[in-house]
């Protein structure tokens, strides 16, 4: 195990690489100072204890937990599309649990946490009910959801939740006791990335160490032999799998909001429910591995404002980057499944 | 890409003609001046309105001041902390968050970072280096609301805005007021479309006033004024541009335009910082300040009374001067 978890670390070193190399030629193609920029994206990244703590880690704080989301999800053969959507629902009860009700700290940030999960496993098991009693792919109705969540977060912010003075669409701002603690004085990095690790090493635990999670494989794996051999019932490991993926990813948004925006947004979320697969993908649904990933995509993201700002370098092209990198890694992916296949073949 | 940096291009060099201010003197300022400004737009300054605007204000500011410039397009809430955060630890002397939004994450980073000044648009939370930028759009409105109902042959005026925000509800309310001053007998309709960008709801409201015989519009509603302009066009009634100069969308068509100049209002509060006596405060811009103006469609400008033109004239004086105050100003009221 331990010499291929060394070999994909390995080749997302070398596929990062890769794509900072092309990175540079479109720098240069577009006439900015290649220089300047790449040196403002690893200021703004990793060049200071400010800017890891506070930009790096607290970008990855989202894309670790729902990239978790979509990890179990995928492991257990349920394409869910749809974190986005659990994401922004779990961000909203967190809200309105936060705004209508204070206790102690630790009981008001635990309940809010609670109620995205709560949340976003309700708006994942609307999907999941409908792929187990109808036969619905839950690609298409999870892919749907995401803009019913959009929309719904829309009206809530310029209806029910809206801030007292009713002008602004957002929602009005969390108290002080309703946030998550900051970890390290003096920089913005909340209590939530710490949450994130925890939860990345249970999953990779569940996922190798228990009989559930030797369940959800099998299932992933292969739901037919899992059935044939007669001891597990597909279906509810999938739709157990789906609702705790939805959970995982509302509790993302909860943290979020706990812990970074403290205040509900129409655009609380730039897409994390989506970045959060490539992170998935790119960690091969290794739960340890999508900490590592999860930290690769905060340190561009982070990087790619710090160009933006000190370097004039439009932050679109960091995007471009980013897609490079999961085309190259599912290609590879394709790649070593085909050479195994035809080893085996041989 | 290709586009916004032609957009880019175009908006430093709109920045560069714009009027008053004179670029060649950048170099001489440049040496011994060096303030550091940095702007937060909430969306691209490709949209040729609010963050386009702003983007030539600090491009303007950049050429007139020789100050060291930097723009951040933030994507989400996420950006907001950490691009505040950033600029004030890099030790720049001025960051504008272009809009409502920004004001709340200024709040929280400003007291980390004393050093530096934080401006937001339409921020009403002030603190040692914590400031709300407004603008008296109202004062604008005004003036066109005289010229309005000057031109009206039926007395009836429409006033159709996006949503029902305190400031747009002002400027309606100064309209009306402006329009009584001439004509006491007018009568002002008045309506929101319920959004910014529908076109087509738009030029459906304004037909809908037109029948009811109003035959000057003024409309505040972005996109969807369009579709008013496009309906006054259609039936051949007066309208009134607002925020930008769109005198010339409609050239026989609108009578005259309520800008805000967002260039001037950020140069006006950089140059403050620059020469060190900017004091925090809601700033408050309008007609004094040439950040909010009544321009008359130079086309249409002999279908104004040449009375009505001269007490235009001297109202604007009075509004400059402060010896009049409207009492319906967004930024007067206290409940904010």
């Amino acid at each position: 195990m331990n010499t291929s978890a060394l070999r994909d670390v390995s080749v997302v070193a070398a596929l990062t690489m890769f794509a900072l190399l092309l990175l540079t030629i479109i720098l240069a193609a577009t006439g900015h100072d290649v220089g300047d920029a790449l040196t403002a994206l690893a200021r703004g990244s990793v060049g200071s204890w400010d800017a890891l703590l506070s930009g790096t880690l607290v970008r990855a704080t989202p894309l670790l937990i729902a990239g978790l989301a979509i990890t179990l999800a995928f492991r257990a053969g349920v394409l869910n599309i749809g974190a986005e959507g659990q994401l922004l629902m779990g961000a909203a009860a967190a809200t309105a649990l936060g705004l209508a009700w204070h206790g102690p700290a630790w009981l008001t940030v635990g309940g809010l946490l609670l109620a995205g999960a709560l949340a976003g496993g309700c708006w994942a098991a609307v999907a999941a009910t409908l792929r187990l009693r109808f036969g619905v792919l839950e690609v298409i109705s999870t892919l749907m959801l995401n803009f019913v969540a959009q929309y719904l977060l829309g009206w809530l912010v310029r209806g029910p939740m809206q801030e007292p003075t009713r002008i602004y669409p957002q929602s009005a701002t969390l108290d002080t006791v309703a946030r998550l603690p900051i970890v390290i004085p003096g920089s913005r990095l909340h209590a939530g990335f710490l949450l994130g690790i925890v939860l990345a090493v249970a999953l990779a635990i569940l996922l190798r160490r228990t009989a559930a999670g030797f369940r959800i494989r099998l299932v992933g794996a292969n739901p037919v032999a899992a059935v044939s051999a007669g001891r597990v019932d597909a279906a509810v490991v999938a739709f157990g799998a789906f609702i705790a993926s939805g959970a995982l990813a509302g509790f993302a948004g909860a943290v979020e909001v706990s812990g970074v925006t403290f205040a509900l947004y129409e655009n609380l979320s730039p897409g994390y429910g989506f970045s959060a697969i490539a992170v998935a993908l790119l960690a091969r649904l290794n739960p340890l591995g999508v900490i590592g990933t999860a930290v690769l995509f905060g340190a561009l993201e982070a990087g790619a404002v710090s160009m933006q700002r000190d370097a004039a370098v439009p932050s679109v092209v960091v995007n471009v980057v980013e897609a490079v990198l999961i085309l190259l890694v599912v290609a590879t992916d394709r790649w070593r499944a085909q050479r195994l296949t035809a080893q085996a073949g041989t | 890409m290709l586009i916004r940096r032609v957009a880019v291009t175009l908006l430093a060099v709109l920045a560069a003609c714009g009027k008053g201010e004179k670029p060649a003197a950048a170099g001489h300022d440049a040496a011994k001046s060096g303030i550091r400004v940095a702007l937060l737009t909430p969306g691209p300054i490709s949209d040729q309105a609010w963050n386009g605007g702003a983007y030539a204000g600090l491009m303007r500011i950049k050429d007139s001041l020789g100050a060291q410039v930097s723009h951040v397009q933030t994507k989400s809430p996420q950006d907001f902390d950490e691009n505040f955060r950033q600029y004030g630890s890099q030790g720049y002397d001025l960051v504008f968050g272009h809009g409502f939004e920004f004001q709340e994450a200024a709040a929280r980073v400003a007291k980390d970072f004393p050093k530096t000044i934080y401006v937001t648009t339409s921020g009403h939370t002030v603190a040692a280096n914590l400031a709300g930028m407004d603008f008296a759009f109202e004062e604008g409105a005004y003036l066109a609301g005289m010229v309005a109902a000057s031109v009206s042959k039926s007395g009836i005026l429409g006033c159709i805005g996006g949503t029902e925000l305190p400031p747009v509800k002002a400027s309606f309310k100064a309209f009306e007021l402006g329009a009584k001053s001439v004509n006491p007998k007018a009568q002002v309709l008045t309506g929101y479309i319920g959004n910014w960008e529908d076109v087509s709801a738009g030029k459906e409201q304004a037909l809908a006033y037109i029948a009811r015989g109003a035959d000057v519009l003024f409309q505040n509603a972005d996109a969807a004024g369009l579709g008013i302009i496009q309906a006054a066009r259609e039936r051949k009634v007066f309208a009134v541009g607002a925020n930008a100069d769109q005198n010339g969308v409609a050239p026989e068509t609108i009578i005259g335009s309520v800008v805000i100049d967002l260039p001037h209002a950020l140069l006006t509060v950089a140059r403050e910082v620059q020469e060190k006596h900017f004091t925090p405060r809601v700033i408050s811009l309008g007609l004094k300040d040439e950040v909010v103006r009544w321009t008359v469609n130079p086309k249409l400008a002999n279908a104004v009374p040449a009375n009505i033109t001269k007490s235009v004239d001297s109202v604007r004086a009075l509004l400059r001067s402060g010896s009049m105050h409207l009492p319906v100003g967004a930024t007067s009221d206290s409940s904010r």
